[in-house]
């Protein structure tokens, strides 16, 4: 007797959206089904990953993160190079950690003339990520967003008490923006219906819902991109159909997991191994809830996310 | 802060006003009838009475945002016939004058007049929509038989003589059951005054009898014949405001009204908070102190101003939340917050209200309409009664708007009820410049776009005291549509004339000092705005919830019973536009002011009523929304203004789409 596999049925699709210029520029987004359900729909654009550079050297990485760039850490145009180069780079995410008060807190000017090195030497699309802090990403992100006219840079992350005036100056200097919302998918949507009523292009916005590591609440992140994805998809909401960035790596590599020395607690295992594989497992995770950009950091785990989107998407 | 005599001087004002009134009309002075247009109201008046006035009492909605004194200009009216004398106001020019134009504050009336009330001067209540006001007679239970549980019985007993030696009470009991009043109750206090009012009254008394569901109690004896003085109280003790009528429970009408915030709030905004307060050493009595001394001053006031001594009171009705009721009577409430969340007695029985602190005689005895959970109490029953939804095959949803924010959904055969903590926002409560809905609160808010200026409405026209519910309704709806708040409801067109940075960040001038009635400017702050969403969402995800649970969407309703104490209107375009009430047919509204207080004093005429409010406190079954996974996720969905889903809110969001097409440029 012949069995009927199950179908959904979808209503929906994910807005393909175009992101950098030129001819590296990269489409993500274009989904008409769940995650790899290539028996249900399509995935023109397969997932991408983009890969961290820094401003200014990180100072509380474990030594495993910092070897593939020991060379390079401050020097944010040859890391950025590094990465296009030696580890086939697809994008590139600018994290300007440094603004942040609690930091260096390095002036907006300085961080654009750094953004504007990086997004000149790197012809791949650069997204442009801020410190978080709502007040300082708007004075920096603003000025980004200015000196880097034509670009075609993505910003983020732009949260409800800021998304104005970055928005403003995003749509007056053609950049594509990051909406970042704490793990709700009606909050999620709600700023997306302001983002419209500001104007900015449907083909312009991408969403951040805000992600963890494994062990650190994952499970919340994975039903909340599910359920934006449902929505999305097979009840036809609109203003949810939008391509999903996690920024994952910086919340891999801070957990206790991926720093304590083997000698300290040996039950851990392998310090060498264990911060990639939480890298990459934690990835592979939000792959499946949807992820269509992933901002990553160690050449080994990017390489087993990549060897295990192409077996998906083949 | 009792309403309508706000302080002495006034009292003293209303003294004389009333006094002149007397002595005019002692003098015969003359009368004419003035007709409101389009309105076609006509109203009976006397020589030199204020037009201003005169519309208000008519129910005919006029504007006059600085309360009457002739600067504003808001109030024109166009006389169309007759005479009037009038002040010379700086708000008309000569041509205007020469039209016919007056302002209506400053006009005394001097002969039959036609006025015609221009649109431009109609009351803020959303521009020719429906507005709604307090309807309680249009839902109002029907059918019911006026009965009072207590009554008065007048007796001429036959006097003992060496013969007939038979005692007092034996006496009182042969007439007693001339009236089929042969099982009862009666209190040693009874018997202690006995034997003085009988020889008092030459054998001639008035016994004082309540109907309990267990039989009959003598609760009064009076020398005479007092049967047409019979009055009683009914009382609304509210989370957040406590709401009392007097009442001729003869006639069957309430003599007068009283409110005041209950003394309980300095303990605890909500009933969680106070639940946790009464388990603090002293806490309990504290609480019950607080709510006894409000219910005391508001009794002092009703009384004085019915000219009803409080010793002529017979009864007390009261419904409130289960926590209010068990605070009240001195019962711990502890048991209410923890699962499974029991209260410790539905149907209470009837108890001398003396014994509580109540400043009334001991003859009183009160009643409490009974409560169906921890968190749908008496309040809610007592609304369900006095609408007669128990009555009506309709399916009803019945919505409390108050701090606790109760609904409940259902007709005759079947009732469902939820509750959810809305907040003290809707009376004023956490508002910076919040206040009950009484004299000179602002409930109505029209935003011209041309001159970028709002006109503000009052309760009784009064200048500007502070922003009640209907108000802030009223406000952020107003906003909303012109742009200047967003959809999150933040401030967001920083270049209006009127926005501007104070303590609490962005604020919105609503009246400068100089306008008001306090001396401080009223300003409506990005918290409230806030506060206000917090409410509107919990009131929406309640309900949305509570429908969803029985299978119902919001078109299956015939009809949605709004109750509160928010103001005296509700605009119910208004409340769409901010997601407090679904998007359906408008004409399916009714809003009913108090219904906990309206079922409080039916049930205060009817003994049938109070059968039906143990009924329906039976018949209703609960939902707990703490309990349900939907709940959290309506309530954040609601989170924004109308609605994070627009295809619930289709009219409103259409008409939000077109205004901000129209306002980009």
């Amino acid at each position: 007797m012949a069995i009927e596999t199950p179908r959904i049925s979808y209503t929906g699709s994910i807005r393909p959206i175009t992101l950098g210029a030129g001819d590296k520029s990269v489409t993500v987004g274009g989904e008409t089904s769940y995650p790899f359900y290539l028996f249900e729909g399509a995935m023109p654009n397969p997932p991408r990953i983009a890969m961290e550079v820094y401003d200014a050297p990180p100072a509380d990485w474990p030594d495993e993160a910092v070897a593939p760039f020991k060379d390079v850490l401050n020097d944010p145009v040859a890391w950025a190079k590094k990465c296009i180069n030696d580890y086939g780079a697809e994008m590139i995410c600018l994290q300007l950690a440094s603004t942040d008060p609690n930091d260096a807190n390095r002036s907006a000017e300085e961080a654009a003339q750094t953004v504007k090195q990086v997004a000149e030497a790197a012809n791949v699309p650069l997204i442009v990520w801020g410190s978080g802090n709502v007040e300082k990403d708007t004075e920096v992100l603003r000025t980004v967003a200015e000196v880097c006219q034509g670009k075609h840079l993505i910003l983020g992350p732009l949260v409800e008490g800021n998304y104005k005036k970055i928005g403003a100056a995003a749509m007056a200097y053609k950049h594509t923006i990051i909406a970042s919302t704490p793990l709700d998918i009606n909050l999620a949507k709600q700023l997306n219906i302001l983002m419209g009523n500001l104007g900015v292009s449907e083909s312009e916005l991408i969403m951040d819902p805000l992600v963890s590591s494994i062990g650190y609440g994952i499970e919340y992140v994975y039903s909340v991109m599910e359920r934006i994805r449902m929505a999305a998809l097979t009840q036809q909401d609109e203003k949810l159909q939008f391509p999903l960035i996690c920024n994952i790596a910086r919340e891999t590599w801070k957990t206790k997991e991926a720093k304590v020395a083997e000698a300290e607690d040996p039950k851990l295992g392998d310090t060498a191994k264990r911060g990639i594989m939480l890298e990459a497992m934690s990835s592979m995770v939000l792959l499946v809830a949807g992820a269509d950009i992933l901002i990553m950091r160690h050449p080994e785990a990017i390489k087993l996310i990549r060897e295990m989107i192409s077996d998906l998407t083949n | 802060m009792i309403w309508c005599v706000p302080d002495n001087g006034i009292r003293r004002l209303v003294l004389f006003a009333y006094a002149e009134r007397q002595m005019n009309r002692f003098m015969g002075v003359k009368k004419y009838k003035v007709v409101f247009k389009p309105d076609d109201v006509a109203v009976d008046v006397e020589d030199g009475d204020n037009l201003l006035e005169l519309a208000r009492k008519a129910g005919v909605a006029l504007t006059a945002s600085c309360g009457g004194d002739g600067v504003c200009g808001t109030c024109k009216v166009l006389i169309e016939k007759g005479e009037t004398e009038s002040l010379p106001g700086m708000q008309l020019d000569p041509g205007e004058v020469a039209m016919g134009l007056r302002l209506a504050c400053q006009c005394l009336v001097r002969g039959d007049l036609v006025v015609i009330v221009p649109e431009t001067s109609r009351m803020a209540t959303g521009g020719g929509r429906r507005a709604l006001a307090t309807a309680e007679e249009l839902m109002a239970v029907t059918g019911w038989t006026h009965a009072p549980p207590i009554s008065k019985v007048y007796l001429e007993l036959v006097p003992p003589t060496l013969e007939d030696n038979s005692s007092d009470l034996t006496r009182l009991e042969r007439e007693l059951a001339k009236h089929n009043i042969d099982d009862y109750r009666v209190e040693l206090g009874f018997l202690r005054k006995l034997p003085h009012v009988v020889r008092e009254g030459g054998w001639k008394v008035t016994i004082t009898v309540l109907r309990e569901p267990s039989g009959s109690r003598l609760t009064r004896i009076e020398p005479g014949d007092t049967r047409n003085r019979l009055f009683g109280l009914a009382f609304d003790i509210g989370t957040t405001g406590v709401r009392g009528e007097l009442l001729d429970l003869n006639e069957g009408k309430v003599l007068s009204r009283g409110v005041e915030y209950n003394g309980q709030r300095i303990y605890g905004d909500d009933v969680i908070s106070r639940i946790a307060y009464s388990g603090k050493p002293d806490g309990m009595a504290k609480l019950q102190q607080a709510v006894v001394a409000t219910m005391n001053r508001i009794i002092a006031e009703m009384t004085q101003r019915a000219q009803v001594p409080a010793g002529d009171l017979s009864y007390l009705t009261v419904a409130a939340n289960t926590t209010m009721i068990q605070l009240f009577l001195g019962i711990d409430p502890k048991y209410l917050r923890l699962a499974p969340y029991v209260p410790s007695a539905g149907v209470l029985p009837m108890f001398p209200v003396r014994a509580l602190g109540i400043d009334v005689p001991e003859h009183v005895y009160g009643y409490t309409i009974p409560s169906v959970a921890s968190y749908v109490g008496g309040d809610i029953v007592s609304g369900l009664v006095g609408t007669g939804i128990y009555q009506r095959q309709e399916t009803v949803l019945y919505i409390d708007i108050g701090t606790n924010g109760e609904t409940v959904v259902g007709n005759a055969d079947w009732m469902v009820s939820a509750s959810c903590s809305a907040g003290p926002a809707f009376e004023g409560g956490g508002i910076s410049c919040g206040m009950l809905a009484t004299e000179g609160a602002i409930e109505g808010f029209h935003y011209d776009p041309k001159i970028k200026q709002p006109t503000l409405t009052t309760i009784g026209g009064a200048k500007p005291r502070g922003i009640c519910g209907a108000g802030l309704i009223d406000i952020v709806s107003g906003l909303l549509t012109a742009g200047i708040i967003n959809q999150k409801g933040k401030f967001q067109s920083e270049s209006d004339p009127r926005v501007r940075s104070g303590v609490e960040g962005l604020e919105y001038l609503l009246t400068p000092a100089g306008e008001t009635d306090i001396n401080k400017d009223i300003v409506i702050t990005e918290i409230d705005i806030e506060n206000l969403i917090r409410a509107k969402a919990a009131m929406y995800a309640g309900y949305q919830t509570l429908l969803k649970s029985v299978g119902l969407t919001f078109q299956d309703l015939d009809k949605v019973i709004i109750a509160g104490t928010f103001g005296s209107h509700l605009d119910i375009e208004e409340a769409i536009t901010i997601g407090l009430m679904p998007d359906i047919d408008r004409n399916k509204f009714f809003f009913i002011g108090n219904g906990s207080l309206l079922g409080a004093r039916l049930s205060s005429f009817s003994s049938e009523l109070i059968e039906a409010g143990r009924r329906v406190a039976r018949m209703v079954t609960n939902i707990e929304l703490s309990e349900n996974g939907d709940f959290m996720s309506h309530y954040i969905a609601s989170m924004f203004l109308p609605h994070t889903d627009s295809s619930l809110f289709p009219e409103a969001s259409r008409r939000l789409m077109e205004l901000s097409k129209g306002g980009i440029h």
